[in-house]
């Protein structure tokens, strides 16, 4: 038995990718991604480093690819439950949640937030701002939608009637009576692409995180900077009337917790200072870093181009920060590099946070029966010569899911892992 | 023939009905009609883009017999694929067809329906001139060959060859060296975990001397390269030998050319080449797996070493990404063979950007070797005693003396990378590597398709980064270059037309992609229609007005403005 289909598991800039080079040469690929969005986090940045690119505009035709193809089969809300098999050879059940709105006949005109009457929190926008019951997660989300959380629509928790959105959609595209789905396919190959998360801030309470409403995690920054983000783009504190006048980024948190360095919040942290001092060119920019990493060819003269903007750079180790303070302004307590305390006053704390593997890898691990590393990450067979090979011939590695990565090495190990299924398969 | 053309209004439910008046558009749109040179059949449609709409589409495509056609709906990033297919369903040639964005230019941003409405006419006019010059455009196919040619035999192109070569696909490997292997074969261990290096190393090369489709010329250089992907033409040349050359044909060329070190000479205050015992990393690299041994030019161990990094960092203006590691590795090195050794490690920053390194810096610092973080460093000779004088971040001053110092080079682009570069028409950028064809999205590919860059070529790399864009090579080749399945080109290109072009050559300057030669007989220039793109620099560049985009021409582009602003 050897079947050529492919399963994708994440629909990030990696999962994505992979799916499109294989979909190329007639090739069935299953997509599986357990958001209602494609896109992955690239899709919440304003631009990337270092060349200051618009993030969505850069991945958006290759989200619009994965949806005009006919070779995609993209399963959104879905996550895998059961896989059996061998190369060439595999069986696997996903277990595909109801959206409630119809991929085919939903036009995205976006008739039917209005109406409902419930309010969530958007997680996507990082808590940031709400959300109704049926939603899209950030405006230009692909497939252009909406889902309805079932936990609190009123009708589909049983809490109350309310048919509003129904009756607000011109297309009859909702149908509040879709069922979950269990979806059993064949596949001969996997590409493991589900990517990463943020290490939660609350282990760290010396930053503040929680306690101080201004201190916010990177990708709340990058959030509010974003032009499609909970804010338009404005930087506004969560605390406070007035656009922050002084801001600090700490980097490094979570290294020394996590043992490894994540290689992109350098470049992260300089792209937010680059961003701050774009919106408020006035506002006094810190950047608190230790060892700068810089691996690419680019990036050092991004590094000096963002500290001619008049950001300022303090070396400190990370360990020995503390940020106080109260609602309206925050006390940063560091070492400098003379190893003297000094302080400093900011009115937002921004914290580059370490990338640690998926919420799921542990369980995916389970189910594709492959190994993690001793950082939590999927372990590739080679670290000596680099590999997408996973301890299971014919399920493979792409993307943040293997290790910190940037977009370009998440989209070579894309193309790697590719390369590996069309070898097998040639 | 005359002219019949139909123009189907979207209502897309309310989105565009409630915000523009329909019925007006299509009475105005129906008074355009000049029978018998243009008939015009003017509809509406509850949703274009339903299945049920393009059905709707296609049957009146045939019915009404329509020569071209009109669709004001949505933006065509929506939909513009979908109404291209359905022409293609019928015998409407796809490029006859024009999408007028009612929605979000008209419906979905004025609140005013009369002014939406007398918007959303004057696009759909502009629609009906631009689409009445339209010419029809039709895909072509190219057959390929599925063969590539390698250039670089160092760990990188070893493995692209392997990752590419087949039962149907034929690799060329060209290396201008005596032997394969490339820098790697210099090391005695690979990081982080300290295996050793050559058996890994042998087994590969091994494997590549064997595979019997993997053809693979050493002391050889790539002399011409003309051609397209699908189609290169390759003249190889015996660098010893220049009369003895090679030809043949391949569809994909990946370029795998490695790395120099910058020569430390060129800043005096490290005093290499001039003080004794002072040595390159490779040179130690080189000894150690040669003689097995690290030894002072005396003969004897050194008691005391300091490892200086980021030499030429400043300089070449990018970090090298790799040396920090390597650095760690030499460090155990000297501790493995004399455990009693004074090591000092002076850094800038650590770059550690694998999810390994850590450790293996941490592993490093455990066997006893101490790091300092420096601001300014420098070599110094006092009687045979050497000084490595430095100031520490907190700006104090100090020195420490070492019997060997060992210096981290900067990672720069192999010699002969401008070479290869004019050959291929790809481009170097500002720090001497190759350019690929986007940073972020397309990192192993240029600006001309089909020729590919693959590890410290593109940007400094380790061995698994190297090994991940071979691998990667073999996935951008062996999904686009299948063997027996023809290539379509782009057809939205440009022409040059050969009574206007006056054989300046401008458009052969600014052109990206190598697209367009120039025909010397005849002295004017020629576009290669297998390798344009379409983007336009030619057109708006030349000043004889000879060159045209096709579908974007000046005359269909000028019908769109004059009815748009009437």
């Amino acid at each position: 038995m050897n079947n050529s289909d492919i399963l994708i598991i994440g629909a990030g800039v990696a999962g994505i990718e992979a799916s499109l080079l294989l979909a190329d040469t007639g090739k069935k690929v299953y997509l599986v991604e357990k958001a209602s969005l494609i896109g992955g986090n690239v899709i919440k940045y304003e631009d990337v480093f270092s060349n200051l690119e618009c993030s969505t505009c850069m991945i958006a035709p290759k989200q619009q690819e994965v949806l005009q193809s006919e070779n995609i089969e993209l399963l959104t809300l879905s996550t895998i439950e059961k896989v059996q098999g061998e190369i060439g050879d595999f069986t696997v059940t996903i277990n595909k949640k109801a959206r409630y709105v119809s991929l085919v006949d939903c036009i995205g005109c976006g008739m039917c937030y209005e109406p409902c009457p419930v309010s969530l929190k958007n997680e996507f926008e990082q808590n940031l701002s709400e959300k109704k019951a049926i939603y899209v997660p950030c405006p230009g989300s692909l497939p252009n939608v909406p889902a309805i959380d079932p936990e609190h629509c009123l009708q589909l928790n049983g809490k109350k009637t309310c048919n509003a959105c129904v009756e607000a959609c011109a297309f009859g595209a909702i149908n509040l009576s879709d069922k979950d789905e269990k979806i059993e396919i064949k596949v001969g190959a996997i590409i493991v692409a589900s990517g990463f998360d943020i290490i939660d801030p609350a282990g760290f309470p010396q930053y503040g995180y929680g306690k101080h409403p201004n201190v916010y995690t990177a990708m709340e920054a990058e959030r509010l900077y974003a032009s499609n983000g909970p804010t338009e783009g404005e930087i506004t504190l969560r605390k406070g009337d007035a656009p922050p006048k002084s801001i600090a980024i700490i980097q490094c948190v979570g290294r020394e917790q996590q043992g490894y360095c994540s290689s992109v919040c350098c470049m992260y942290s300089l792209k937010l200072a680059h961003y701050l001092k774009h919106k408020l060119p006035d506002a006094k920019i810190y950047n608190f870093h230790s060892d700068w990493c810089m691996p690419g060819k680019h990036y050092q003269k991004f590094h000096r181009d963002v500290k001619e903007e008049g950001v300022n750079f303090i070396y400190s180790p990370v360990d020995k920060i503390k940020v106080e303070g109260n609602d309206k302004s925050l006390l940063i307590e560091y070492f400098n590099g003379k190893n003297e305390k000094e302080k400093l006053s900011a009115d937002m704390v921004i914290l580059s946070l370490a990338m640690i593997q998926g919420k799921d890898t542990a369980s995916l691990s389970k189910l594709l029966g492959i190994e993690q590393d001793t950082k939590g990450f999927f372990m590739n067979q080679s670290i000596q010569l680099g590999s997408v090979d996973t301890s299971k011939p014919g399920i493979f590695l792409a993307g943040c899911a293997e290790g910190p990565k940037d977009i370009q090495g998440s989209i070579t190990q894309a193309e790697a892992a590719v390369g590996k299924v069309m070898s097998y398969f040639q | 023939m005359s002219d019949r053309i139909g123009v189907y209004v979207c209502e897309c439910g309310p989105n565009i009905a409630d915000k523009v008046d329909i019925k007006r558009i299509l009475t105005e749109i129906s008074d355009l009609n000049e029978p018998p040179e243009k008939i015009i059949i003017a509809k509406k449609h509850k949703l274009l883009c339903s299945k049920e709409g393009q059905d709707f589409l296609a049957g009146e495509i045939i019915e009404n017999e329509l020569t071209h056609l009109v669709i004001a709906a949505c933006s065509p990033r929506d939909h513009d694929i979908t109404f291209m297919n359905v022409c293609k369903r019928t015998d409407l040639n796809p490029y006859l067809y024009k999408l007028v964005n009612i929605r979000e230019h008209c419906a979905w941003i004025i609140p005013d329906k009369d002014e939406a409405t007398e918007k959303a006419i004057q696009y759909i006019r502009a629609g009906i001139s631009r689409v009445t010059y339209q010419s029809p455009l039709t895909e072509k196919e190219l057959d390929s060959i599925p063969d590539v040619l390698v250039i670089g035999a160092g760990i990188a192109g070893i493995e692209a060859s392997l990752s590419l070569a087949g039962e149907k696909r034929k690799v060329y490997l060209v290396e201008k060296t005596s032997s394969i292997g490339g820098n790697v074969t210099r090391f005695e261990k690979i990081l982080p975990h300290q295996g050793t290096n050559l058996d890994i190393i042998q087994e590969k090369i091994k494997t590549v001397q064997e595979n019997e489709n993997i053809k693979v010329f050493t002391e050889t250089e790539v002399e011409k390269a003309i051609g397209f992907f699908g189609n290169f033409e390759i003249t190889l040349k015996n660098i010893q030998d220049e009369e003895q050359k090679k030809e043949f044909k391949v569809g994909a060329i990946v370029v795998a050319t490695g790395f120099n070190l910058f020569n430390p000479e060129k800043i005096p205050r490290y005093g290499y080449g001039k003080i004794e015992d002072i040595y390159t990393s490779m040179e130690i690299e080189e000894s150690n797996s040669k003689t097995g041994k690290i030894l002072l030019k005396s003969g004897k161990p050194p008691k005391s070493a300091a490892l200086i990094h980021c030499v030429g960092r400043e300089e070449k203006g990018y970090c090298s990404r790799v040396c920090c590691n390597y650095m760690f590795k030499i460090a155990q090195y000297l501790k493995e063979k004399t455990p009693a050794i004074k090591i000092t490690e002076f850094y800038q920053d650590l770059c550690l950007p694998n999810k390994a390194d850590q450790e293996f810096y941490v592993d490093t610092k455990n066997k006893g070797v101490d790091f300092i973080c420096f601001k300014d460093i420098a070599v110094k000779q006092k009687d045979k005693d050497k000084f490595i004088e430095y100031t520490k971040m907190d700006g104090k001053k100090e020195k420490i003396s070492a019997e060997m110092i060992i210096l981290a080079p900067a990672i720069e682009p192999a010699v002969g990378s401008k070479d290869i570069a004019e050959l291929l028409n790809i481009s170097l950028d500002e720090t001497g590597f190759f350019q690929e064809a986007h940073q972020k999205l397309n990192p192993i590919a240029t600006s001309i398709d089909g020729v590919f860059i693959v590890g410290s070529a593109q940007n400094p790399k380790n061995i698994p980064d190297s090994m991940m864009d071979a691998q990667a090579v073999g996935g951008k080749i062996l999904t686009q270059l299948i063997p027996g399945v023809k290539l379509v080109p782009e057809v939205i290109i440009s022409e040059i037309s050969d009574a206007f072009c006056t054989g300046c050559q401008t458009c052969l300057s600014v052109c990206s992609y190598g697209a367009i030669y120039f025909d010397e007989d005849r002295n004017i220039s020629v576009v290669n229609e297998a390798i344009c793109r379409g983007c336009g620099n030619c057109v708006a560049s030349c000043p004889s007005g000879a060159a045209h985009a096709k579908h974007f021409t000046s005359l269909q582009i000028y019908q769109e403005v004059l009815e748009a602003i009437r």
